[in-house]
């Protein structure tokens, strides 16, 4: 009982952990350049664990790009119907910045602190 | 397999009605421009094989009316955190009580602040009606603050002062109110994202 109370409580923190790092996930996907939903979605997946739900990801594309963080512009494609590619604007790569450095941070004095704990495995 | 392409056609028009009717209060454009992409991201999801069906595609998106409300909460949010309307703020903050505490908490610290601002307006209109029960009460440890019955005891210490003094703390405080409001939901949005 008390080991399943503590596996759904480390779930439900991984869970807040990635969540509450998508936005800026999402926006260093965007750094090197532009993408569609489904591109990013991909991303999201391969190159990082952040397995997204989809109905999670496109309102918050929403919103970053109604904070001006995005930029978006419907392209014609080969698959026959157009796709809106997304990319970031000037205060987006600010913010993506800004971001990454604190992320560094703290990520950096965090890994101190663990650091006893995963050498007692 | 014209039927299956056409059953699938059908169920993605379905999907995209049912998301179109939950998306109430977005704006029209918004909401062609959210049905567009997710149109989009469905034909782009479908496995080459025809014969597929699309019913994994539209259930790792969500149902519609789910869907629909993570766009509202995402788009109320924006447009709030960025207004100084206190019934956009209100019906944003209502909309946030419904899915936790911390927006309860919200929507309890914007009801007390508006009905404060609002009381305080209510008291300077009916001054002029009711100069005598009107007014800042104190002595013998009491302190009243709007309408009151006459106490012995106790004086008013306002007097001519207390519509441009009320009249001043019922606009700070609706201000006061608002601004907590905006950085609370912007900090929100920091947090959930």
């Amino acid at each position: 009982m008390a080991l399943n109370s503590n596996g759904d409580r480390g779930q439900h923190w991984e869970a807040q952990l990635r969540k509450g790092s998508l936005e800026m996930a999402i926006l260093s996907i965007l750094w090197k350049g532009r993408l569609y939903g489904l591109e990013i979605l991909r991303c999201l997946a391969d190159k990082s664990q952040l397995q997204v739900a989809e109905g999670t990801a496109y309102p918050i594309l929403a919103r970053l790009k109604a904070e001006g963080l995005l930029q978006s512009e419907w392209v014609e494609a080969e698959a026959g119907h157009p796709r809106k590619y997304y990319w970031l604007t000037p205060s987006g790569r600010r913010r993506a910045q800004e971001m990454a450095e604190g992320w560094k941070d703290f990520s950096a004095s965090l890994a101190v602190l663990v650091e006893p704990v995963l050498r007692g495995k | 397999m014209t039927n299956l392409t056409a059953t699938r056609n059908e169920q993605i028009e379905n999907y995209l009605t049912g998301l179109d009717g939950a998306l109430k209060g977005v704006r029209r454009e918004e909401r062609d421009e959210i049905l567009r992409e997710i149109r989009t991201h469905i034909l782009d999801s479908l496995p080459d094989n025809p014969q597929a069906g699309v019913e994994p595609v539209l259930r790792a998106l969500g149902a519609p009316e789910r869907l629909a409300e993570q766009y509202q909460t995402e788009f109320l949010l924006t447009q709030a955190s960025h207004s100084f309307s206190p019934w956009l703020l209100l019906s944003t903050a209502w909309r946030w009580a419904n899915t936790g505490v911390r927006g309860f908490a919200v929507f309890m610290v914007s009801i007390v602040g508006y009905v404060m601002a609002l009381g305080f307006l209510v008291t300077v209109l009916l001054k002029p009606f009711f100069p005598d029960r009107i007014g800042l009460w104190v002595g013998h440890g009491n302190f009243v603050f709007g309408a009151t019955g006459p106490r012995a005891g106790v004086h008013e210490v306002l007097g001519s002062l207390y519509i441009p003094v009320t009249m001043l703390l019922a606009f700070g405080t609706a201000v006061g109110t608002t601004h907590a409001l905006r950085w609370l939901m912007r900090t929100r949005r920091r947090l959930a994202h």
